[in-house]
């Protein structure tokens, strides 16, 4: 159940998210003993045969059960038996066990055997288990460990089991059940054993709910057969695996509440009292607020300033012990030190919005759309971002991310780890995402905005001249807003001159091979408010093509608006919704002088399509010695749903087709 | 086995007695400076247009009989992502061998303002305990960085040790290093004129008698030795570590200096030394025993020639279990097994299993109990770097060839490579330097290199176009030599549907857009000796429809695939494409009813004498366009002075490659066709 580690930390969603982890909950930092005989229940789950469903897949999990123990104190012990058969070469990996253990998390025992296709069994020992720090990166220091077994005589055919027992953390009354992995399950189970009198709640997402059984007083058993891989390998434009995955959530003590909206409250209050105090502002807090606030003339002004403040003084750095996990540091602290992961930036604007009289709320999010699902109240998540109270009748249209909050207050949501994004907007991951506002009584799981198109995309303009030898000479200005402005930033800030001109570079000489990049420059790059403007002058050599006594050009110089989803193109059934990526506009407008003694014999066709979701116009006019291209495509949300898979085909289709499109000029 | 030799020779020497610094008046360490007003006010560097930041200062004070080091930056943070820079890595931590003291850092701003790192921060990362540590070593983040900080740090390293651990200087930075100075004091057996008072040994017991380096630096740059008994090497704008596409081995092109202490300072003696222990070794492991006689006079008849006898002994040992490429077994279960350490030739054939290194010296074994010449050969793999006789470490030498005399030919074989094809070798194995043994004794080598035509692929298929554009057809991808041993090799770690799945992948990447690949199904994947055949059927929309016409790219392979070295005007480094080979495509265009060519774009022939050949012709008949397209590049490494003329090859076979096929639906006026 390791996906409830994923809170508050971005980076380790990647790592645990691994197949491995996922399939793996328990975890210890000895091999306690020695016993080579696998035991009973190994024993027992290796007669499963593999189901005929399992189809191609690589390893196929015949039995998983987790039991957790809850004591008087609402601590709780986790035990974890799996057995995962290999069946291919490649299914070895879903046979390293591992698991993520903590200081405050600690691990009992860790125990594997594997049973080899011919019956011979073996057991781990010491040597074949290894520790190592969940993160490696410099600027993410972490308490936490994962310990990975290599099996012994892990082939195909062998099945390989893992026993491991930790307590979880004494101040999390929740347990994640990732009931769905990349590859099938058999069997799967969990038990819950509570103290007499204890209590639960438990809520399912992508799945129907399945009734447990009690086997015993306060002992509950929920048991499910046959859950098929959720594999997304082949699939493009898909959503988050995790937004696609079946999972369960069990909560006991005081986070068991019964009713959805008021499990989603009480874990905002629980958060919310984690942070208490953690956002006091001190008096040099306070007078920074103030000096950074002084004068504005409206909200935008005051909102800016200070946000700007923490995006380009505030360094990500993160510095994780334990409960630091999902527990901010000082504002005090982070203010003096000038650095800080999201939850701690979140604090710090927080302790400096309320000093110039601003109220702003802490909001769980995850940086993938679709892992928070408002049907599952949980603590699954990775992220901190802010929600800022906005007054009543504050419209001004630059604060576009506001949503109205279920007591009636408008929130504008903002997120400060995003050092490219400038308040007002969110980048496309978060919006239309769900988050858990954390906000005392008034606590609750809020949907983020999807913001309108003009707030999003390019503008490219391209003046061109056309040689007869086919070299093409040319100045391209691009305007870059919202979510293409931010990724161009992160660019410009990642990484050096030479490596953004090779970038640059490469990206146009996609479409122009025989490209010679003069070079670019970039306007208003700090000032986070206005759009992005680049400047690109470039030629290419044999960019048209003779051909007898034809001229070969493409009216549509460079950039391409095509996304690749190679499943639906082909037309597979789609299962899954499709990601757009963000709403925008991109337009772009092109003039190529055709060289003296060419006239234009033939254009492409123009292309007038609206799919609600998402729209594309071109058209390419010839004027005297003048080839004009230009086109509009508009995207509306950030996904479609899969039954939408044949307009997005034709949507595409229309893309490639219009993008391919070749102006044939001839010689007079 | 492989690493063991590396560790070993990084554990390097032990000194026997204590000894007493003779050259403690040496300087040991840098002190922080005062930056001057330009180095404050600098937002760029001209020697460095638009780096991120600048190193201003590199220091590194190495003291082998005080066994300490120092180490000293200062660095200009430019841009952004030059703060990233702030973040220090100590790449050691404090326990019973290695004490970092001394520790000091501070940012400065533009306007001279000092930021110093709080002791206490330092103190808390140097007693945090291993299981709170993410980072193998000590963290530090200088405090409130911003563009034109000037970042300045400091440690030492006390080695707790008897070992003396002679210092590799990494010249070359991320950034241009503006003034660099690195001082290294040896033991004082090693300083000239100095009284032995102390000795040195290897771990093999041998005196250690000389102190040597291996060394790439500028031209006129070389180690100094200073009479205070210091050797020192001092360096100005230092250009960052190169970066190009093709570039060899980091090894081979990254300047350093790598000091190390040796029992021998004759590289003549020392690799006959060297060689003459690892032909021992050799021989002791693959000795030719009753039992691999036994073994051996069971795969071959008395009656075989020597190429047949070597072909069975080498096909014998290649279908064992090669653990580099399945599993290498775990010791618990070696032990429940009731397997044993690997210690001699019949060990690996009894139990069937082995990695390289041991199927190598097994077939050894084997071809000299079938009474061939055969004797090891062990190299330096390309793909790591180059052999060089002047570093006198037998640790470079990775990988165990096996030379075999067939009819009086010396012929160098590659049993350790899995699914290698008799005769032919994995390219990181030819043109490899190394040593061999011999009748004579020992002697470097150098393989021989693979004939560039050996590795093929031809690509061949039939494709039907409709007026539209739409296509639908298949293609045979025909591979022999490198290309089919990668993918055999793939095939033993994955099963034929997840070899279907890669294929594929690399299928989008040379497809024209708009058409996809799927494989139908291989031939020949388990069979190393055959070509590896690829059944490929392609579907989608290719070219460009207009009113009257069909325009379709020339070329059906390159409409996407990035052609290098165009985008690149100049060179620092040599190119190394790994191996030659020849890549040969031939697609007939099944036309449209009613539609024929109107142009037809010119035969292309680019000859770059000595080294490649490019070709692209085009043939129209009634009903058909077939395009035949080949590339023959004989050369693998080339230095950088033949650069201009590789990108003048490669621009022209970039030109050639865009040409278009224009059919059209009515006779064109003025059209031959």
């Amino acid at each position: 159940m390791s996906n409830r580690d994923l809170l508050l930390r971005g980076s380790r969603a990647g790592l645990l998210a691994a197949v491995v982890a996922a399939l793996i909950g328990g975890g210890a930092t000895r091999a306690w003993g020695w016993q080579q005989s696998a035991p009973e229940w190994a024993v027992e789950a290796a007669k499963t045969p593999t189901p005929a469903t399992v189809g191609d897949a690589a390893a196929v999990v015949l039995f998983d059960e987790y039991v957790i123990t809850v004591d008087k104190q609402d601590h709780a012990v986790e035990r974890e038996r799996i057995a995962v058969r290999i069946l291919k070469p490649q299914g070895r990996q879903y046979s390293h066990c591992s698991i993520g253990y903590d200081v405050d998390e600690k691990l009992n025992s860790f125990r594997s055997w594997t049973i080899a296709s011919d019956g011979q069994q073996f057991q781990a020992k010491d040597t074949d288990f290894t520790d190592h720090g969940a993160y490696d990166a410099p600027i993410l220091q972490f308490t936490e460990r994962i310990r990975t077994v290599t099996p012994p005589a892990s082939d195909p055919g062998a099945v390989v089991a893992c026993e491991t027992e930790e307590h979880l953390r004494p101040y999390m009354d929740e347990e994640e059940w990732d009931i769905q992995s990349s590859i099938p399950i058999v069997r799967e189970a969990l038990e819950l054993d509570l103290p007499a009198g204890g209590h639960y709640a438990e809520s399912w997402r992508k799945f129907t709910p399945v009734a447990p059984t009690e086997t015993a007083d306060n002992h509950l058993r929920w048991e499910i057969k046959d859950m098929p891989a959720l594999d997304l390998e082949n699939i493009h434009a898909a959503p988050a695996w995790g937004a696609l995955a079946a999972r369960m959530s069990v909560k006991w003590g005081d986070a068991a509440v019964k009713g959805t909206q008021e499990q989603w409250r009480e874990l905002g209050v629980w958060q919310d009292a984690l942070e208490d105090h953690r956002a006091d502002a001190t008096p040099e807090i306070t007078a920074k607020a103030k000096e950074l606030t002084a004068g504005a003339p409206d909200l935008y002004t005051k909102l800016s300033r200070i946000t700007e403040y923490i995006q380009k003084n505030i360094r990500y750095f993160a510095v994780e012990r334990g409960i630091g996990g999902w527990q901010a540091h000082y504002a005090a602290d982070i203010y003096s030190n000038r650095y800080g992961d999201c939850k701690d930036k979140t604090t710090l604007l927080i302790a400096m919005l309320s000093s110039v009289g601003i109220q702003a709320h802490y909001l769980h999010v995850d940086s993938r759309r679709g892992v928070i699902d408002p049907t599952e109240p949980s603590l699954y998540g990775n992220h901190m971002i802010t929600a800022i109270e906005l007054p009543e009748g504050e419209n001004d249209p630059r604060l576009a991310a506001r949503v109205k909050a279920a007591n009636g207050k408008t929130l504008l949501i903002f997120d400060p780890t995003d050092e490219e994004t400038p308040v007002g907007l969110i980048r496309g991951q978060l919006q239309g995402a769900y988050g858990n506002l954390a906000n005392g009584a008034d606590s609750q799981v809020l949907q983020m905005p999807v913001l309108s198109p003009d707030l999003g995309g390019t503008v490219s303009k391209g003046t061109f001249t056309l040689t007869a030898d086919g070299t093409i000479t040319g100045d391209v200005h691009q305007v870059f807003s919202g979510d293409d402005a931010t990724s161009a930033r992160a660019s410009i800030k990642e990484y050096d001159a030479k490596e953004l001109h090779e970038r640059i570079e490469q990206s146009v000489g996609v479409d122009l091979p025989n490209l010679t990049f003069k070079g670019f420059e970039f306007a208003h790059t700090d000032e986070l408010a206005r759009p992005l403007d680049m400047d690109m002058h470039l030629s290419a050599a044999n960019y048209s093509h003779i051909s007898g006594p034809l001229l070969l050009l493409r009216p549509r110089v460079l950039g391409s608006l095509a996304r690749t989803a190679n499943d639906v193109m082909a037309g597979k059934p789609r299962a899954y919704p499709i990601e757009l990526g963000h709403p925008g506009r991109w337009h772009d407008s092109f003039d190529i002088s055709i060289p003296a003694g060419y006239v234009v014999d033939e254009t492409p066709d123009p292309v007038d399509l609206d799919l609600g979701f998402a729209s594309y116009k071109s058209h390419v006019t010839a004027n005297g010695g003048l080839l004009h291209y230009e086109r509009d495509y508009v995207v509306k949300d950030v996904e479609t749903p899969a039954a939408k898979a044949a307009d997005f085909r034709k949507l595409e289709n229309a893309i490639l087709e219009d993008e391919r499109g070749t102006a044939v000029l001839k010689k007079q | 086995m492989r690493t063991r030799l590396v560790l070993s020779f990084l554990v390097l020497c032990f000194i026997s007695l204590l000894t007493v610094p003779a050259n403690s008046q040496l300087q040991r360490r840098a002190q922080f400076q005062q930056p001057t007003d330009e180095e404050l006010k600098m937002t760029s560097d001209p020697k460095a247009p638009g780096a991120d930041a600048v190193f201003l200062n590199v220091e590194e004070y190495d003291n082998d009989p005080s066994h300490y080091r120092s180490y000293y930056v200062r660095i200009k943070v430019l841009t952004e992502k030059g703060k990233e820079l702030s973040t220090v890595v100590i790449p050691y931590v404090n326990d019973n061998f290695i004490h970092i003291v001394n520790v000091k850092a501070r940012t400065i701003h533009p306007d001279g303002t000092e930021i110093p790192l709080d002791d206490k921060v330092i103190q808390n990362r140097l007693n945090q305990k291993p299981k709170d540590r993410t980072t193998d070593g000590v963290m530090l983040d200088l405090p409130e960085v911003e563009v034109g900080s000037i970042l300045e740090y400091q440690y030492d390293i006390n080695f707790n040790t008897y070992a003396a651990l002679p210092p590799y200087w990494q010249i070359q930075r991320s950034y241009l290093v503006r003034k660099e100075h690195f001082q290294f004091a040896p033991e004082d057996v090693f300083v000239p004129g100095r009284k032995l008072k102390q000795y040195l040994q290897d771990r093999r017991g041998r005196t250690i008698n000389s102190l040597l380096w291996w060394y790439k630096l500028p031209d006129g740059v070389q180690v100094q030795y200073n009479p205070s008994g210091y050797y020192s090497v001092d360096l100005n704008d230092i250009p960052p570590a190169p970066d190009e596409e093709w570039m060899p081995p980091s090894q081979s092109v990254l300047m350093k200096v790598q000091f190390y202490y040796s029992y021998s300072s004759s590289p003549q003696q020392f690799w006959a030394n060297e060689g003459k222990e690892w032909s021992t070794s050799v021989d002791q492991f693959a000795q030719p025993s009753k039992a691999i006689h036994d073994v051996v006079n069971k795969l071959i008849a008395p009656t075989d020639k020597e190429k047949e006898k070597a072909k069975k002994l080498y096909v014998a040992v290649e279908a064992l279990d090669n653990t580099d490429y399945s599993r290498r077994r775990t010791e618990s279960e070696m032990k429940r097994l009731k397997m044993q350490e690997v210690l001699s030739a019949i060990d690996v054939w009894n139990q069937k299993s082995g990695n390289s290194e041991e199927i190598a010296m097994l077939y050894l074994a084997m071809a000299r109990a079938a009474g061939l010449q055969a004797y090891a050969v062990k190299v330096v793999p390309r793909s790591l770097g180059a052999f060089d006789l002047s570093y006198m470490s037998i640790g470079q030498l990775r990988d165990t060839l096996v030379m075999v005399s067939i009819d009086g030919t010396p012929k160098v074989l590659d049993p350790g490579e899995k699914m290698c094809p008799f005769g032919s070798m994995n390219w990181r194995h030819s043109g490899a330097g190394g040593l061999h043994q011999d009748a004579n004794g020992i002697g470097p080598e150098t393989t021989p290199r693979q004939d560039y035509s050996q590795n093929t692929v031809d690509r061949a298929g039939d494709i039907t176009v409709d007026a539209h554009g739409a296509v639908t057809g298949q293609i045979r991808v025909v591979m022999t030599g490198q290309e089919s041993l990668m993918w055999r090799q793939a095939a033993i770690e994955n099963d034929e549907a997840e070899l279907k799945k890669l294929y594929d992948q690399t299928l989008e990447n040379i497809l024209p857009e708009g058409v996809v690949g799927h494989i139908d199904h291989f031939v020949g994947l388990t069979d190393p000796d055959s070509s590896l055949l690829a059944v490929v059927n392609v579907s989608g929309t290719m070219g460009a429809a207009t009113a009257k016409r069909l325009i379709l790219p020339g070329t059906f392979f390159e409409a996407r695939e990035r052609v290098p070295f165009v985008k690149q005007e100049k060179r620092l480094t040599p190119v190394d494409m790994q191996y030659g080979d020849v890549v040969s495509d031939e697609i007939t265009y099944h036309l449209p009813d009613g539609m024929k060519l109107e142009g037809i774009p010119a035969d292309t022939r680019v000859p770059w004498a000595g080294h490649a050949t490019y070709a692209l012709k085009f043939i129209s008949e009634p009903g058909t366009v077939t395009v035949a397209r080949g590339l023959s590049r004989a050369f693998d490494v080339l230095q950088a002075d033949d650069y201009d003329k590789l990108r003048g090859f490669y621009q022209k076979i970039a030109a050639a490659d865009q040409q278009q096929l224009v059919l059209t639906t009515a006779a064109p006026a003025g059209s031959g066709n």
